[in-house]
């Protein structure tokens, strides 16, 4: 049971490119089947693409020339479709949204552009500092400061490791449920 | 610069956008991209090589025919995998339903067939093709196609968390396949049986 949570703990660790939790560090120290495991998953991913290459060479394209010639039929019943006006290209988002939006976001720039031009620069500049007061007087610590704070890290990366491993435990617990 | 050499040079999405725009040209080198890799993604040992020949086929076809409902600024690999998974799960039930016709691949006497499966015994996915389908589609996403979490969980169908628990799964049984002494000793005490989780919302992929 404990390897098993152990395992998870180190699968999890490769898959968030985080480092493995100490306590199961520590584990690993007297437990060799943990150990091996940590170290195939460590080489799965050069493993892998090693072979992905190898693999790949052996394919037979044969196949692709099969399907290369059914597209000329279907690019004739797609245009046939499209001249008909029943065809997805006639509404797609493409040719539908993107000119809609493009027009949008010109008007957008332009209205910014007007209201920037016509405005005092030394309001801009109090308005900013205004802001900028205001958002001290919200925050006193800054968010920033407290995001970095190792004490605050740590406290996100045990509460992560304790969500997960909770969710991994109720999948299990729920298969003995099912069964 | 001649034409083949300017299609190898678009991305995925520049390509579909020009199949969409009726570049036949530019699908072809989508197809000559994508098959190889399609083929090792839908070959598992319960499928036979002509049923994911057939499931490749109408895989691109698909995709083919609906290339205007692609949007570009989506990732390609992901939309086309998930229209093969998705192919692969009605073969799959349309075979089940069937049951005899699940041929297993290795059946074939060719010689040729021989020399290929010697040659490949001693690349990891063949190994990992003895793992469950859906372990082995993950691992194949994951590691061949270096994709995220989230678009595996997308193409499969499942939560993220699930996609992590295949992966892990995958791992399990791939180690112990690769060292059955070692690891069977680690998980006598547990389950003996080969895949010994099995969630409800895992479904069929
Ligand atoms: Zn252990």
């Amino acid at each position: 049971m404990l390897c098993s949570m152990h395992k998870w703990l180190i699968s999890r660790a490769v898959d968030s490119k985080k480092q493995i939790p100490a306590f199961t560090k520590r584990h690993l120290g007297r437990c060799d089947s943990c150990r091996k495991f940590t170290q195939l998953c460590g080489s799965l991913k050069q493993r892998f693409a090693h072979d992905t290459t190898a693999i790949l060479k052996g394919y037979n394209k044969a196949i692709d020339q099969k399907i290369i010639s059914a597209l000329p039929e279907i690019k004739e019943s797609r245009s046939t479709l499209s001249r008909q006006g029943v065809g997805p290209n006639l509404f797609s988002k493409r040719t539908f949204l993107v000119p809609s939006l493009v027009a949008a976001s010109l008007v957008l720039v332009i209205s910014i552009s007007i209201l920037f031009l016509t405005l005092p620069r030394s309001s801009e500049v109090n308005s900013l500092a205004n802001m900028s007061d205001l958002f001290k007087r919200a925050y006193p610590v800054r968010i920033l400061e407290k995001a970095e704070s190792p004490l605050e890290k740590e406290y996100t990366e045990l509460k992560e490791t304790i969500e997960s491993t909770a969710k991994f435990l109720i999948s299990r617990l729920d298969v003995r449920l099912g069964r | 610069m001649d034409k083949d050499t300017i299609l190898k040079d678009l991305s995925d999405e520049e390509l579909a956008a020009d199949t969409a725009a009726g570049s036949c040209s530019s699908f072809e080198e989508l197809i000559s991209r994508y098959s190889p890799r399609l083929f090792y993604f839908l070959r598992h040992r319960t499928a036979s090589d002509q049923n994911v020949e057939d499931l490749i086929q109408e895989t691109f076809l698909k995709a083919f025919r609906n290339i205007d409902r692609f949007d570009p600024k989506r990732n390609f690999s992901t939309w086309l995998y998930t229209i093969a998974a998705r192919q692969a799960v009605s073969l799959y039930r349309a075979n089940k339903a069937k049951k005899p016709s699940l041929v297993p691949m290795a059946s074939s006497q060719d010689p040729q067939e021989i020399v290929i499966q010697k040659q490949e015994s001693q690349n990891l996915w063949i190994l990992a093709k003895k793992l469950s389908r859906k372990e082995y589609k993950t691992l194949w996403l994951y590691y061949a196609e270096d994709m995220p979490i989230k678009n595996i969980a997308e193409i499969m169908k499942k939560k993220k968390v699930t996609v992590r628990v295949l992966l892990h799964r995958a791992r399990i049984n791939l180690a112990k396949k690769l060292d059955k002494s070692v690891y069977s000793e680690s998980f006598a005490g547990e389950n003996s049986a080969e895949h010994k989780f099995s969630f409800s919302e895992i479904g069929e992929i």
